[in-house]
């Protein structure tokens, strides 16, 4: 997530022209030898199809950008002003951080007809999903930003005697712009996505829609011209925000992630808030329906959800079967999670003591990070199998690379005198690893550990849902076709609160850990 | 020149403590001290020994555990409100995304001074930055980054100013260049100043009265009258004076550490 | 009484009057209601009727303008006709059957596919021609189908243990790739778009099997069929001419699919194969002989039996033939 930095690396080196065309060359020739099992499209066939067809999909192209553009500036303007209520009420932290991680872990076969009712007809789903797919990636680094200002500049303000506001606008909000350019790098893409995906819930046009049209018609060209210009869309989003940071001549963030919010100050202040937080979520969940006047055919409320789970007839044989999914899902969600974390700090690790590697591998994991999961969970479910290491490895891939990026961010941040320390006692590579460079890795790798779980939740569910057939994310599909809501609300309920306790998990081990090794970033 | 004579500042039980209730550090002792107004007073002690907290007491930036500090009839706080002080700070403080120009007027915005572009270079000018008004912080030595901070401080004219070691982390040859350019600027002025250093001869060079502070918690050690005439020009540095009054200055330092490890015990 | 002159105010009102009912009037003369009707899914031939009774003005002649709403992949019918949004929503017996077994007012006035589509298809090489051939072979299809796989077992007495169910998206590729033996899926999508790309398969069709679902059918609250009867007589009437002009021209159909959605990626080629596979699951001697969306009390029983297999009791209340008498009648 080092934004504009990372993107500079990209860069392809000298002979990048020559292995692009080897690399189309290789592509095409494969593709062109399993052209029976209809798995790939060669080059020239994608390209045939792009020009037959460059009418259908310019326009489509143009109705899914019009709604990811109005999402991303939607998503991340909530993004925004939420980080901003939490600084200028840090004692809602919690709350409005719980509650902004449990509405980004709403699965979209519960928000889809949900959204396709309130807006009716129109691209409103769209719009929402797209801004719902950006907005906590962008909440979560400008919060840091907002306060990653030194004492100093806010002494400064105060010794004119001015207040919040003044500092708001003098020192936090310039402070946290270049957070906010590496936040609006990740939505780019995410809005484009949200929107694609937004598509499924009913719409005339766009690319999500020729999407899945290609899909059933074993239309391989058009299914991979859709991917490359998915992707070309998500770099170039990604690179232009760069861009245009880099023109705002803005410093590069100093720590992208940081821990979480002060210490607990007496011991039922944890479980109060927690409390709240319940209540909050209960209070809105109910309230926005009946806001709404939603059916409760569709809508479940929470008594609904208890009725179903705990009070109402069959609740034992619902809780079996839900908890039976759950149990599935969380034995791949656990492996896979652990996988990408481990994955994407050896791969940091790695490439910072190899760092040559590293112009070849960024521009790549920068690709993937672009890459769709719902187009990527049936590729590496057909290398790998339906069976457990093809949905580990979709969790992994979903959380590898965002880990592997603030990884490489945090060891490149280890204090320069540390350095020189070990260089004076020469020290090899591997001592001063281990001794300077992996502590300094550490906040940045529990902040991606925070992060990275709704990703694999959203993940796990999604390759249930597209390849395995089995765990919560497939029931929920099930159920949503059958319209067992009860059930259906009761298995999200059940995904926010283990999204909540495994999140509480994290930031318990993270505090832990860092006070030994790293007690001035708990400090704040 | 001054329109009317500067209040004295007043501490009376002005004590500070840091840390969990029942585990409090002790950084300040109770003090009891009047600073003249107009005058220049300058705070020496070891590092850590509690006198940049003195100072940001007296700057409002940090409420006392104990005691009063009145500037006339007023506290610190009214102070601030009015924005009639102003901190130039160790670490320059200065916005990296303002240029030297911006980050200078931000000394008059932040006081709510009316938008004054010639005052603003006329003081870049007198710190001798001329020419970088448009350079980020970034591009500037050390040197250039402390000049821009003590310009942004005397831009909203403070009848307080505090000066928090400005030159702590410059070289000997800049610093002395610092300290024999800057004066005539804030003594044209007349605000009431203070000055945290840990140099002997930049106290006494700079300075009407040297209080020399204990270790943790700080106490006064010597109250030292500096009784050199203005300016101190290298006539003033060279005179056996100069030389005597340093004397003094090091000797309270050197006595001041063992009852103030003693204190701590 | 005093003579007023027309002032500026007053003859701008009248402009603006007159504007307004230029633009309201002619609607009001054919008093035009705006009803949405929600379509199972993406927009193709699949509901070529519907297409032809907009393009022809079956729905604006009767004085309803009806906006037809494409489903999707996360688009389930079910939930605006509950709320209320769309009108009328194009379901099957099975799904409308669990709906109402949670709760939703639904009833279904009129039957689009009298013969289910549901098919097994396979390569030729490797051929599913009955129930029977299942044993031993791996099925690709999408978990929530479960019930329909074991329906078609339990009334063929296959054993289920026998087949290998492997989970697929919907698309035919899993077969062609050789991951699965035989898919479940509509005989009127997959296997068309095998055909088009040149691969051959057969098509097993699970309703000449003894599985007896109504599909595409057309579903109403029970509120809606109280209060706006008129709406709904007049939308099935001219689903009704609309489907009879399928049924005379489907190829014309297929045609104006393609034109009345240039945005939606559609082949004619394969919406043309589509509207001709369609036709003998829409159209029989039954439509023949009551008019299409026919349904009688001996086809729903034979529905209600399957069901009960597919865990999804109903009674014959489900089905409302009311509307369908009237527009027929």
């Amino acid at each position: 997530m080092s934004g504009a930095l990372a993107l500079r690396g990209a860069r392809l080196p000298g002979g990048g022209l020559i292995g692009s065309v080897l690399a189309v060359a290789v592509w095409e020739i494969v593709a062109r030898l399993t052209a029976q099992s209809f798995f790939i499209a060669a080059p020239s066939a994608i390209l045939l199809h792009m020009t037959e067809h460059a009418g259908l999909l310019w326009r489509a192209l143009g109705v899914t950008l019009w709604a990811a553009f109005r999402g991303f500036v939607w998503g991340n303007l909530a993004g925004v002003l939420m980080a901003l209520l939490v600084v200028l009420l840090p004692r809602g932290e919690r709350l409005i951080s719980t509650l902004a991680l449990l509405v980004f872990c709403l699965p979209l076969v519960a928000t889809g007809p949900i959204l396709r009712v309130l807006y009716g007809p129109g691209d409103g789903p769209q719009v929402t999903l797209a801004a719902l797919a950006v907005y906590y990636t962008t909440f979560l680094p400008v919060l840091v930003g907002l306060r990653a200002a030194p004492q100093g500049w806010f002494d400064l303000v105060r010794s004119y005697g001015r207040g919040r506001m003044v500092a708001l606008r003098e020192v936090r909000l310039p402070a946290a712009l270049p957070y906010l350019v590496a936040g609006l790098q990740i939505a780019a893409p995410a809005a484009f996505l949200g929107a694609m995906v937004g598509e499924f819930t009913g719409a005339e046009r766009g690319l999500g829609v020729l999407t899945v049209r290609a899909l059933r018609a074993l239309d391989l060209p058009a299914t991979w011209s859709i991917a490359v210009i998915t992707s070309a869309v998500s770099v170039l989003a990604f690179a232009a925000v760069g861009w245009a940071g880099r023109r705002l001549d803005l410093a590069p963030p100093q720590v992208l992630l940081a821990a979480p919010g002060q210490a607990r100050r007496s011991a039922w202040q944890g479980p109060g808030e927690a409390l709240l937080a319940l209540g909050v979520t209960l209070a809105l969940w109910k309230g926005t329906m009946e806001l709404f006047a939603l059916p409760r055919f569709f809508a479940k409320r929470p008594e609904d959800v208890w009725a179903y789970m705990v009070s109402g007839p069959g609740a034992e044989a619902h809780r079996a079967k839900l908890f039976a999914a759950m149990g599935e899902t969380l034995a791949f969600a656990a492996p896979g999670y652990l996988a990408g974390l481990a994955l994407g700090a050896g791969l940091a690790v790695a490439l910072t003591l190899a760092p040559r590697a590293a112009a070849f591998t960024m521009p790549v994991a920068i690709a993937l990070r672009s890459i769709p999961i719902v187009a990527t969970a049936p590729l590496i479910v057909w290398a790998l199998g339906r069976g457990a290491a093809g949905t580990i490895a979709v969790v992994a891939v979903m959380i590898f690379f965002p880990t592997l990026v603030a990884c490489l961010h945090g060891l490149a941040r280890t204090p320069r005198a540390v350095l020189d320390l070990f260089e004076v006692y020469a020290a090899g590579r591997w001592r001063r690893m281990l001794g300077a460079q992996l502590p300094a890795m550490l906040p940045a790798f529990f902040a991606s550990a925070r992060m990275a779980i709704p990703a694999a939740i959203l993940a796990v569910t999604t390759a249930e849902w597209l390849a395995t057939g089995r765990g919560v994310g497939a029931l929920m599909a099930t159920v949503a076709s059958t319209s067992d809501y009860g059930m259906l609300w009761s298995a999200i309920a059940l995904i926010g609160l283990a999204a909540v306790l495994a999140h509480g998990a994290v930031v318990a081990l993270e505090r832990v850990v860092l006070a030994r090794t790293n007690a001035e970033q708990l400090a704040r | 020149m001054p329109d009317e004579p500067r209040p004295d500042i007043r501490l009376t039980g002005v004590s500070k403590s840091f840390g969990a209730p029942g585990r409090e550090v002790p950084a300040v002792a109770p003090l009891d001290l009047r600073l003249a107004g107009g005058s220049m007073t300058a705070l020496v002690g070891p590092s850590g020994c509690g006198k940049s907290t003195l100072l940001r007491l007296i700057a409002g930036l940090e409420r006392p555990s104990s005691g009063e500090i009145r500037i006339g009839d007023e506290s610190p706080d009214d102070l601030r409100k009015r924005a009639a002080l102003s901190v130039a700070f160790q670490d320059a403080a200065l916005l990296p995304w303002r240029t030297v120009a911006g980050n200078v007027a931000l000394g008059r915005s932040l006081a709510r001074r009316p938008r004054d572009a010639g005052a603003v270079s006329e003081l870049i000018e007198l710190v001798g930055l001329s020419g970088f008004e448009a350079q980020r912080p970034a591009e500037l030595s050390g040197g250039m980054r402390q000049r821009a901070a003590i310009a942004r401080a005397m831009a909203s004219a403070p009848e307080l100013l505090l000066l928090d070691e400005p030159f702590g982390a410059l070289d000997e040859l800049t610093r002395d260049r610092l300290n024999a350019e800057l004066p005539p600027l804030w003594e044209a002025h007349g605000a009431t100043s203070v000055l945290v250093t840990h140099s002997v001869a930049e106290a006494v060079r700079l300075s009407d009265r040297i209080l020399v502070l204990t270790p943790r918690p700080a106490r006064i050690a010597a109250d030292i009258a500096v009784d050199l005439p203005r300016p101190r020009d290298a006539v003033v540095l060279g005179s056996e004076a100069f030389r005597e009054t340093c004397g003094q200055v090091s000797a309270a330092l050197r006595e001041g550490q063992a009852p103030g490890r003693l204190a701590a015990q | 009484m005093t003579f007023r002159t027309p002032s500026r105010r007053l003859f701008l009102g009248g402009a603006l009057t007159t504007a307004t009912a230029g633009l309201i009037l002619p609607r009001r003369a054919l008093a035009q209601e705006a009803v949405n009707f929600q379509l199972s899914w993406l927009h193709s031939v699949q509901f070529g009727g519907s297409y032809i009774a907009q393009n022809k003005g079956y729905w604006s002649d009767a004085g309803l303008e009806v906006a037809l709403q494409p489903g999707g992949p996360n688009a389930p019918v079910e939930p605006p006709v509950v709320a209320g949004t769309a009108l009328v929503g194009i379901s099957a017996a099975d799904y409308t059957a669990a709906a109402v077994n949670q709760g939703a007012p639904f009833k279904i006035i009129g039957v689009a596919m009298q013969k289910n589509p549901f098919a097994i298809a396979s390569l030729a090489e490797n051929p599913v021609n009955s129930p029977a051939d299942l044993v031993g072979k791996k099925i690709g299809m999408a978990l929530a189908n479960m019930p329909v796989l074991e329906a078609l077992c339990s009334i063929n007495d296959v054993d289920i243990a026998e087949i290998e169910v492997v989970p697929t998206q919907y698309d035919p590729a899993p077969l062609v790739q050789g991951q699965v033996d035989c898919l479940l899926c509509w005989a009127t999508d997959l296997p068309v778009a095998m055909e088009i790309q040149g691969v051959e398969s057969v098509t097993m069709l699970l309703a000449d099997h003894g599985y007896a679902v109504h599909s595409q059918t057309y579903i109403a609250t029970e509120d809606s069929l109280a209060n706006r009867r008129d709406q709904l007589v007049a939308l099935m009437k001219g689903e009704v001419m609309g489907w009879q002009d399928y049924h005379a021209d489907p190829a014309a159909a297929a045609a104006l699919t393609v034109e009345m959605f240039p945005d939606s990626g559609l082949d004619l080629a394969t919406q043309e194969l589509q509207a001709e596979r369609q036709v003998p699951l829409m159209f029989s001697d039954l439509t023949e002989a009551e008019g299409f969306g026919w349904f009688t009390d001996e086809t729903v029983a034979a529905n209600v039996e399957t069901l009960a297999l597919l865990d999804k009791p109903v009674s014959a209340d489900l089905w409302d033939r009311s509307i369908l008498e009237e527009v027929h009648g």
